[in-house]
């Protein structure tokens, strides 16, 4: 089992996050693994694939994405203490991480409880008490109840 | 233990490898897997209230049905995707096993998170069997789950059990039988991940919908509230200093000190030392005389580090092992073949007089108390909301409030704290957390001598050793941070609910860690001093220390003895603190309070000992294990020196 990360794109046109080799075209394309090009599963929309030493300057002049305005949501670290949510969408950054906060039972939809603040972020869902850093609370989006 | 294409045929219903059936315990971390464990094998394997506590698999017999069955626990998952070193370690076993029947715990409380893993087994296609573990916690938080319905839904065998009190593994052994590939709708084209987990989050709710009812009480229970205190930023600090305080008391005063004291001046220094030196003189005997020495003892409770209830006071004169041979006299062959051997026995480097009373009197009461303390603090749940409010000054070192664990279990033994740092999620992580353990974590031993060494220094140069000690962890920490490539991880941490500790639960566990320590310290201890001894006897000692000499008089400003505390130092960090602890309190002390200190700040620095050196390199490989050494040693001289010099010049 490979433990390497999955490598994940975004779409220039539609914003949509995949793993680089679920490419549309990836299955069954002729040119195969000659071509440089990934195709966008959700638009169909054909790019180039980002060079790895652009990747490496990205990563070394890298500046944090200011989180996505949503009209219909907050981010997590908004809400009063005590105060009751339903979760509207996760920003991350990270789509791993996306992931190993869903696991908890944090997906769209679910009824989230802010219990503190300080020192460090602890919500409720469900059955669950989570602690999470400002970092990641604040990639949380949510709609107050 | 891969399956064979030729015997697929003979082993098509048994497990391969063993040729037994065999049963995996799969769940969510900390919902009872170890406690189901030991109940269905009677082996018991450490339990805690700390998420991912399990780090090796326990593998033991259950008799089900009058059948052996072969049992094994994994780690907790929260997803079957390898994503942490215990996710792996369990798809593993799920991959070695493709026989074995799953049988998967939940916490009964969270059952929307048990579904998840109950899906994602599903794709496997395999015998499965839900254990909804903690019905009492359940019914006590005001919900319900209809075991019956749950059941026909995903078409397995459902069993309510709570495992703490043995309830329902009557019911789970007959339900085994049964066991059945999952009837649910499964997906498992999209491959694990986020949108896999919210199609399945969203069966699950389906699934919940129909069998789980819940009515929540109206007040919180005061576990909860004291849960929530220990995590609030005003009110959580006031605990942690309270946990502190009475860690201190409990392990450096009482332990370190009265039992200490009790078991080192009387029950060693006036009964087994002098009658083991007496049957040592009878059977082995040679012409000389036994030295003698006064041994006050005084039975007291501690308060602060230098007051307490003085109870019993007494003074008496006993044996010592030193002696002294008439001027003139002159042995024969045969005689001093006695003689070595008494020495080795009961001498000044005896296995008897040293290894053995140090290992016992001085190790183990510390030892003791810190793991009572340890286990306790685990029981209730509060590891986790220490970590919240630790995490800040821990991002500092590029590590998160998760590394606590390793580091307050390092108080106890680098060694096992060191095989802990699997918890952690990066190798970065890992990595730091053991250099610094090995680096500034004094283990329990180490620390009682310490505190006992602070003893004889001023207030304000134990503050400096301790103030040291902390700057240099979090600086190197913070370097290691910055030079290392590689990623930290996120500070998720899911906090279990606080529980009244269950003193038998706490008492084993106890029991359980005092047994490893003993299997691997006694023989350490005895090894270190049968090469002390030889190197005495060879006159070595001397030679060596002279060697060190500049280093130690020149660079550290130290008697020219203490060369050979740090050369024992090598072998155990603790045994080097125990012979430099002579050197600075005992009946002949060498050292100023200078250069107590000086020895002090040297010695914390040292590889803890030998065996953490073994677990390092076994954890993290030998290059990593060997760069760390290299780092460690002239590191710990270094800071000594310099304290040393400062010191002086500035007249401390």
């Amino acid at each position: 089992m490979s433990t390497k990360r999955a490598e994940y794109l975004d779409c220039p046109l539609c914003g949509f996050e995949f793993e680089k080799h679920d490419t549309a075209c990836a299955h069954g394309c002729p040119l195969g693994r000659f071509c440089k090009l990934v195709c966008c599963p959700n638009c169909q929309y054909e790019f180039p694939d980002r060079p790895e030493s652009i990747g490496l300057l990205q990563r070394l002049f890298h500046r944090p994405k200011p989180p996505v305005a949503r009209p219909d949501a907050i981010p997590l670290t908004e809400l009063d203490e005590g105060e009751s949510s339903e979760l509207v969408c996760l920003n991350c950054e990270h789509p791993h991480r996306r992931n190993s906060l869903a696991v908890y039972g944090l997906v769209p939809g679910s009824r989230v409880v802010l219990q503190q603040k300080r020192p460090a972020y602890v919500v409720r869902v469900g059955e669950t008490e989570l602690a999470l850093e400002a970092a990641i609370a604040c990639e949380i989006l949510v709609r107050r109840v | 233990m891969r399956r064979h294409e030729n015997n697929v045929a003979i082993t098509a219903d048994r497990p391969v490898g063993t040729g037994q059936p065999t049963l995996v315990l799969v769940g969510n971390p900390n919902v009872g897997k170890s406690v189901l464990f030991s109940r269905l094998t009677g082996k018991y394997v450490t339990v805690s209230n700390y998420p991912g506590t399990t780090v090796e698999i326990a593998r033991g017999n259950a008799d089900i049905e009058g059948e052996s069955v072969v049992v094994l626990d994994t780690p907790g998952v929260n997803e079957l995707a390898p994503r942490t070193e215990d996710a792996r370690v369990t798809c593993d076993v799920l991959r070695d096993y493709p026989e074995a029947t799953i049988v998967q715990v939940a916490d009964a409380k969270n059952l929307r998170r048990a579904l998840l893993l109950t899906l994602q087994l599903a794709e496997l296609r395999r015998p499965q069997v839900l254990v909804l573990n903690m019905m009492d916690e359940l019914r006590k938080s005001g919900g319900r789950v209809d075991t019956r319905k749950l059941s026909e839904l995903l078409g397995i065998p459902v069993v309510p059990t709570i495992a703490t009190a043995g309830m329902g593994i009557q019911l789970l052994r007959k339900s085994l039988e049964s066991a059945a590939a999952p009837r649910v709708p499964v997906d498992a084209a999209s491959g694990r991940g986020y949108e896999q987990t919210t199609k399945y989050l969203a069966e699950a709710n389906k699934i919940l919908a129909q069998v789980y009812a819940h009515v929540r009480p109206q007040r919180p229970t005061f576990a909860q509230r004291l849960g929530s205190w220990a995590m609030h930023p005003i009110k959580g600090l006031g605990i942690l200093a309270l946990v502190l305080y009475f860690t201190f008391w409990f392990v450096g005063l009482l332990g370190a000190g009265t039992a200490v004291d009790f078991l080192e001046h009387v029950v060693f220094g006036r009964y087994v030392s002098p009658w083991a030196i007496r049957v040592a003189d009878a059977v082995l005997p040679f012409p000389h005389t036994n030295h003698t020495e006064v041994s006050q003892y005084k039975f007291q409770i501690p308060l602060t580090p230098t007051r307490g209830i003085v109870i019993a006071e007494s003074q008496r004169t006993v044996l010592a092992p030193t002696y002294s041979i008439a001027p003139g006299a002159t042995l024969g062959g045969w005689t001093q073949t006695r003689r070595l051997a008494h020495d080795f026995l009961v001498g000044q480097y005896g296995v008897v007089t040293m290894a053995i009373s140090y290992a016992l009197a001085i190790v183990l009461p510390i030892v003791t108390t810190f793991f009572l303390v340890f286990s306790l603090l685990e029981d209730s749940g509060y590891l986790p909301r220490l970590a919240i409010m630790v995490n800040r000054v821990f991002r500092w070192m590029g590590l998160n409030g998760k590394a606590v664990l390793p580091m307050i279990l390092g108080l106890g033994c680098d060694t096992m704290a060191t095989m802990t740092t699997r918890i952690l999620e990066t190798r970065k992580e890992r990595v730091i957390t053991t250099l610094l353990l090995s680096l500034s974590i004094p283990c329990s031993a180490q620390l009682g001598v310490l505190l006992a060494m602070i003893a004889s220094i001023s207030f304000r140069a134990a503050l400096f050793w301790l103030v040291l000690n902390i700057a240099i962890m979090i600086g190197i920490g913070w370097l290691a941070a910055k030079l290392m490539g590689g990623d930290g991880s996120d500070f998720i941490l899911e906090l279990p609910p606080m529980r009244r500790p269950q003193l038998s639960n706490v008492f084993i566990k106890t029991f359980a860690r005092l047994e490893w320590y003993l299997k691997e310290v006694v023989p350490l201890f005895i090894l270190g001093t049968a090469i002390l001894f030889v190197l005495d006897k060879l006159a070595v000692l001397d030679k060596i220390a002279r060697l060190g000499e500049p280093l130690v008089t020149g660079w550290l400003g130290l008697p020219r003895e203490t060369a050979s505390a740090f050369l024992i130092g090598f072998l155990r960090r603790d045994y080097g603190a125990v012979y430099l602890l002579d050197a600075a309190t005992g009946p002949k002390a060498i050292l100023t309070p200078h250069q107590v200190l000086v020895s002090m700040v040297t010695i914390t620095l040292f590889m803890p000992c030998i065996a953490t050196l073994f677990m390092i390199s076994r954890e993290l490989g030998r290059k990593t294990a060997m760069w760390i050494t290299l780092f460690i040693f002239p590191f710990a001289f270094l800071v000594g020196g310099l304290v040393n010099h400062i010191g002086r010049l500035f007249g401390l």
